[in-house]
């Protein structure tokens, strides 16, 4: 019974799904494979309300202590912790590896992925923006997305450095040429290989599996790292092998219960129709506010505090006439 | 074709007694170290406005004939442009791994460098601040010293390392120094 009570599953908040992956979110994505290649038990809240998160940001891991976890990193920490950890066959060499590699992923990946889906203005007019206006509750929906992009568009200009972009375009180009050839770098390191260190998937496999997957995936109208990323035949199957080894129906287009890709309209239309009426009543509640408070609208049964200044004011209304 | 490389190329760093911090020396000495493991001859001159003079705002940078080349990334490739380069001989696994390290190197060693001097207050007070400012007449020095703390402060909240205490850091570059021990082995160098 005590037993029962002391291992409360742990829960884990990430983005909801779409494009065809589990997750749109980068940490997100990368620490759900890294749940998956492990099995851990974990609870899964696929949401689309950051709020609703314990941390306010996802992913967020709720331990079986009710601790609230939200780096990337220090949730695979805890996941390792306790148990679940993908890299315990790894030498010691290779988990040096994983180090320098996840820094490669990080310094020249990163910006990129960042550039590609929130500061392209194509990309992010049509791709980006829409999955989140579109995901996000009413009235997160107005503000989120903006205030994601601010964000990022920060994290992006502060990871380039003070590079004075005299030319934001040299910038790009610097900057996904980098990224094309550490592209080209993982391809040589995983080799033929099924995973980057053997047969058996570790935590370095699944953030490249998040920033490949990412990338593949997303039907970008601007995706000249796509294009490039499609011409390495080894990544491409790496992602698809993962894919569909781990996440085999969120893989699919349209998974039935919950549409996102396929199915936004009919399930926005309830969203829709109550959002109509909720903006008509909070129109007539501020024109009818207004109308009381200014005394164009005076109500008898007020008290007489009020039924004197809605007087006076329409006197002082006859003395200015 | 190789062009030769001039006599008078020259490396500009901050000046070494009393201005130039723990990473801009660390990134000037690797720059000497490559130019004097590919055996091209450089002559280091120390100015105070070196990071003003640099056309990327970082130090250290290189005067080569009519060029000016900033940080190692790119001087590397500079020289390799000039037929010097030290990693012929490694196969493509194996320059994928030293591009690894070398980020590695860069995301941590560095980060870790900048933390301690720029967000670790006994530091910054004992330290960085008198140092960065030296050259500059009151109250230059000390607004020149505010606003590089502040940019950095910026940088490592948005890396995410701005919550982090002083022991994080510590742990952070230790694994870091363990993973750079486990790859050496007993080599003498990295990949030979």
């Amino acid at each position: 019974q005590r037993a029962g009570k002391m291992a409360a599953p742990m829960e884990l908040f990430c983005w909801s799904g779409g494009w065809g992956l589990p997750s749109v979110d980068l940490d997100s994505l990368a620490v759900l494979t890294y749940a998956r290649f492990t099995g851990a038990p974990l609870k899964v809240h696929k949401i689309t309300n950051p709020w609703q998160s314990p941390s306010g940001t996802l992913p967020a891991l709720r331990t079986s202590h009710g601790e609230v976890i939200s780096v990337p990193h220090k949730i695979i920490t805890h996941l390792r912790k306790e148990k679940y950890n993908a890299d315990y066959d790894l030498s010691a060499r290779q988990g040096a590896d994983t180090l320098a590699f996840m820094s490669l992923l990080e310094e020249k990946l990163l910006p990129v992925l960042i550039h590609t889906f929130w500061v392209d203005t194509k990309n992010y007019v049509e791709v980006t923006r829409k999955w989140y206006a579109e995901a996000t509750p009413f009235p997160l929906n107005f503000f989120l997305p903006g205030r994601m992009q601010r964000r990022f568009v920060e994290r992006l200009q502060l990871l380039c450095g003070e590079h004075r972009p005299e030319n934001e375009e040299e910038l790009e180009k610097e900057l996904y040429h980098e990224a094309r050839e550490c592209l080209t770098l993982l391809s040589q390191r995983l080799g033929s290989q099924k995973f980057f260190f053997g047969d058996a998937p570790a935590s370095l496999d699944a953030f490249v599996f998040g920033y490949l997957a990412l990338l593949l995936q997303a039907k970008l109208p601007s995706g000249k790292l796509q294009a490039h990323l499609r011409g390495l035949q080894n990544l491409c199957a790496y992602c698809t092998h993962i894919l569909s080894l781990y996440f085999p129906w969120d893989g699919a287009e349209v998974p039935p219960p919950r549409p996102t890709t396929a199915g936004p309209d009919t399930e926005e239309e309830p969203n829709r129709r109550r959002n109509q009426i909720l903006s008509v009543l909070a129109g007539l509640a501020a024109m009818v506010g207004y109308a009381l408070l200014s005394g164009i609208v005076s109500i008898q049964r007020a008290t007489p505090a009020r039924a004197t200044s809605t007087r006076s004011l329409s006197m002082a209304e006859e003395d200015e006439e | 074709a190789a062009e030769p490389w001039p006599e008078n190329a020259t490396l500009y760093q901050q000046l070494k007694g009393e201005q130039i911090l723990l990473s801009d020396n660390a990134a000037s000495l690797a720059v000497q170290a490559f130019l004097q493991m590919c055996n091209l001859p450089i002559k280091v001159v120390c100015r105070a406005n070196a990071e003003y003079m640099s056309p990327s705002g970082k130090v250290p940078f290189i005067h080569v004939g009519n060029q000016v080349v900033s940080e190692l990334g790119p001087i590397v490739q500079f020289v390799k442009a000039k037929g010097h380069s030290l990693s012929d001989g490694l196969d493509e696994v194996q320059k994928a791994e030293m591009k690894a390290y070398m980020e590695l190197v860069n995301n941590m060693l560095l980060t870790a460098e900048l933390y301690l001097q720029w967000c670790d207050e006994a530091t910054v007070g004992e330290i960085t601040h008198a140092r960065y400012g030296s050259p500059y007449p009151w109250p230059l020095n000390h607004i020149l010293a505010y606003q590089k703390q502040w940019e950095v402060k910026r940088k490592m909240k948005a890396i995410g390392w701005g919550n982090k205490t002083l022991d994080q850091v510590l742990e952070d570059v230790d694994q870091c120094c363990q993973a750079l021990s486990q790859r050496l082995g007993t080599q003498p160098y990295f990949f030979n």
